[in-house]
């Protein structure tokens, strides 16, 4: 039976419509669990000398416990983000003499086959066998090891748990993350130290049999618990029906002050409603708020950015612009789904790309606003972004527009994986070149010659005029959507 | 008013429409038939401005609708799913299309009542997204937001296939009682031939895009019937 669906399985793969495209995503998948394997191998090669080396500790062993119950936090967010409950398309088979059970422990089973039930392995086994068994001998050091594995194994089947039950709650997820943060804070200012409590919990002696032991336990425990609810939701509507009709998003998405707008309004609210209702949408938003971060990186190295102002022009573009360029990219493709409807209705093409236009500033303006705080590493940075964004106002949204119209593809918006390629093509490729390059078409030549400050503010004026110039930028946009709609709209409307 | 002129759509050398003249006059019933292919939907899509013709014009109200937005007022229209906004609740729905034809609160109610008959309780009110509707329901939505504006002319592909038979009876009745209302041009294709003829005073009968039979009067079920018998 299970050779059934493996070979079910592999046959939808091979005989797809989209094979193609299945392919090409099969293979960059394949891509991706290989680097990951490598940088996992790599750095558990790496790891004894790094923690001595570079971080200049003493006691390795110490020290990576110490971090050990952090190491796992991170894992179970990026598990969250990237893993996915397992499914296949049950509905076939639920009406044929096949136990449920068995579907249930095959849909459990193969989930267990991910790239990350191996990094922890990856990660930690030259360590375990180097430093670990060198110290406290072999016994030990196996166990140490064990539970580690078995821990991240736990985390699997959490993380299922988790999204299967409390179905796209990503306020958990930052609820979790927030309460580690803060506890981290907590731990790097020494009023509360969960890394004593990490290394206690690690340390290879005759306690971390127990590790392993309530490791077991709580693996087959959360088996059991997904197993049960599998067999308990193993019915047709319970797949694809209830996803989307939560209204809880619906909820915050209708947003009356709108309608002062009047038909911009309309669609504006329309597109809000758009991008809070669905997930993948609302990934890049919430994608979009994560890389506001970014600078943190940067601009946090002891004035190093403030001597090269030509770098920050390209991390200001990323934060005030993220959500322009994640969401810009796939522009029409998310209204794909109903863009006869736009064509057809009392709404010329100008109010369309205009109302495009006034959301996406308007998002820069917020990512502005919410950026301001980075004055605290130099009023200079303030104005790298007040140019850059008045610079993503005015040339690089019409470019993000300009771009987006060729070739779009159809996004099936309840399919809200992370590594879902719908709608990407080649244009989305290339669509981040020009935007994060234009800037320095200004500002270089201007640099060079003058000073950089001088290269900011050309980068401001030309943002200024195209901004000043909007009427007549948007009317080009829109002669070209014009021309082009009937070939979109063929587009759209394949499969 | 609608012209047709020398319309023409070829794809990669396939001629799928070609249409020398048809004119539609105001409170005209127009119905459209003819098999799988024959190109009722590329005609309708090209007479809404979705499909550009190879050659030829369609004329709206004395205007071309390539390059005008003033005939979408005057023109409500369903085909297929693609008229639809799936993350909207049905009422949401009307409420947008509503808005954009400067619909009050008491319009909107009067107009969902008036629809109450084929909705049946089902669509109005409901906490549902339309992306999870049934198809027959899917079609109900689409066909009452095509009335939204008391457009002139109102365009509908299949407008009775998947709905259940209460619904197909009501929608008739519907639909008659607005022409006795006031002057409403209708276009509408079906694969019915009982409800086409019952419904249209006039049906033009294409093949291979083009049309082969413009028939009036009472001997048209008779005469399409033996068409496609052959």
């Amino acid at each position: 039976m299970i050779n059934i669906f493996l070979s079910h399985s592999y046959k939808r793969f091979i005989r797809s419509v989209a094979f193609g495209r299945e392919l090409t995503k099969g293979i960059f998948m394949a891509l991706l669990a290989l680097m990951l394997i490598a940088y996992a191998l790599i750095a558990g090669f790496a790891l004894d000398g790094l923690v001595t080396k570079v971080f200049e500790q003493p006691d390795s062993l110490l020290f990576v416990n110490r971090l050990l119950l952090y190491y796992f936090v991170f894992e179970f967010v990026m598990r969250y983000f990237m893993q996915n409950v397992p499914a296949l398309d049950v509905q076939p088979y639920l009406h044929l003499p096949i136990k449920r059970t068995l579907i249930a422990h095959f849909l459990l089973s193969k989930s267990w086959l991910h790239v990350f039930n191996s990094i922890v392995l990856l990660l930690f086994t030259p360590f375990a066998f180097t430093v670990v068994a060198g110290r406290v001998g072999t016994t030990y050091a196996l166990g140490w090891l064990g539970s580690l594995v078995i821990l991240s194994w736990v985390l699997h089947y959490l993380v299922i748990f988790y999204k299967k039950k409390l179905d796209d709650s990503i306020w958990g997820i930052i609820a979790f993350g927030s309460a580690f943060g803060s506890l981290g804070a907590a731990d790097y200012f020494q009023w509360f130290k969960l890394s004593d409590v990490s290394a206690i919990v690690f340390r290879a002696s005759s306690t971390i049999w127990y590790v392993l032991v309530t490791g077991l336990i709580l693996f087959f425990f959360l088996y059991r618990l997904n197993f049960q609810s599998f067999v308990s939701s193993l019915y047709g509507d319970d797949w694809s029906n209830k996803k989307n009709s939560a209204t809880e998003w619906g909820k915050y998405s209708d947003w009356q002050f709108l309608k002062g707008f009047g038909a911009y309004g309309e669609w504006i609210s329309l597109e809000i409603k758009l991008i809070l209702r669905n997930k993948r949408p609302r990934t890049f938003l919430f994608l979009s708020g994560f890389l506001l971060l970014y600078g943190l990186i940067f601009y946090n190295d002891g004035g190093n950015s403030q001597k090269m102002p030509g770098f920050s022009l390209f991390v200001a573009t990323f934060i005030t612009g993220a959500f322009m360029i994640n969401y810009g990219q796939l522009l029409f493709s998310w209204q794909g789904c109903h863009f006869d409807f736009t064509l057809t209705r009392p709404i010329s093409v100008r109010h369309f790309i205009e109302s495009k236009y006034w959301l996406l500033s308007a998002t820069m303006l917020i990512a502005f606003v919410l950026s301001l705080p980075y004055a605290y590493f130099g009023w200079k940075i303030i104005l790298v972004h007040l140019a850059i964004m008045l610079f993503n106002m005015g040339i690089n949204v019409f470019i993000m527009m300009n771009i987006a119209m060729w070739g779009p593809k159809r996004i099936d918006l309840k399919n809200g994986d992370i590594f879902n390629y719908e709608g990407i093509g080649a244009a989305q490729y290339v669509m981040a070149f020009p935007i994060l390059l234009a800037p320095y078409v200004f500002y270089l030549p201007f640099s060079f010659l003058v000073s950089s400050e001088v290269g900011i503010l050309a980068v401001g004026s030309v943002g200024l005029t195209g901004f000043a110039l909007r009427p007549y930028l948007i009317n080009l946009t829109t002669k070209r959507l014009e021309n082009r709609k009937y070939l979109i709209a063929a587009g759209f409307r394949k499969e | 008013m609608i012209e047709i002129k020398g319309l023409k759509k070829i794809y990669k050398n396939v001629t799928v429409i070609d249409i020398e003249q048809l004119s539609i006059s105001n409170n005209e019933s127009f119905g459209l038939v003819g098999n799988n292919g024959a190109g009722k939907t590329t005609l309708f899509r090209m007479m809404l401005d979705l499909v550009k013709p190879t050659e030829g014009i369609v004329i709206i109200d004395g205007k071309n609708v390539q390059g005008s937005d003033e005939w979408k007022k005057q023109v409500g229209s369903f085909l297929d799913e693609g008229f639809l906004i799936p993350y909207l609740t049905p009422n949401e729905y009307f409420r947008f299309v509503g808005n954009l034809h400067g619909y009050s609160t008491a319009d909107l109610k009067a107009f969902l009542e008036k629809f109450e008959v084929i909705f049946h309780g089902e669509i109005n009110g409901q906490n549902k997204y339309i992306g999870d509707l049934s198809k027959g329901n899917l079609k109900k939505v689409g066909i009452a937001a095509s009335f939204i504006g008391n457009p002139q002319i109102i365009m509908l592909d299949e407008p009775f296939e998947n709905l259940d038979p209460t619904s197909q009876i009501r929608l008739k009745e519907l639909l008659q009682a607005e022409r006795k209302l006031r002057q409403v041009t209708y276009l509408i294709s079906s694969h019915d031939l009982n409800h086409v003829t019952e419904i249209c005073d006039r049906i033009v009968l294409l093949e291979k895009g083009k049309v082969i039979k413009d028939l009036r009067g009472s001997n048209t079920l008779a005469e399409l019937e033996s068409y496609f018998k052959g």
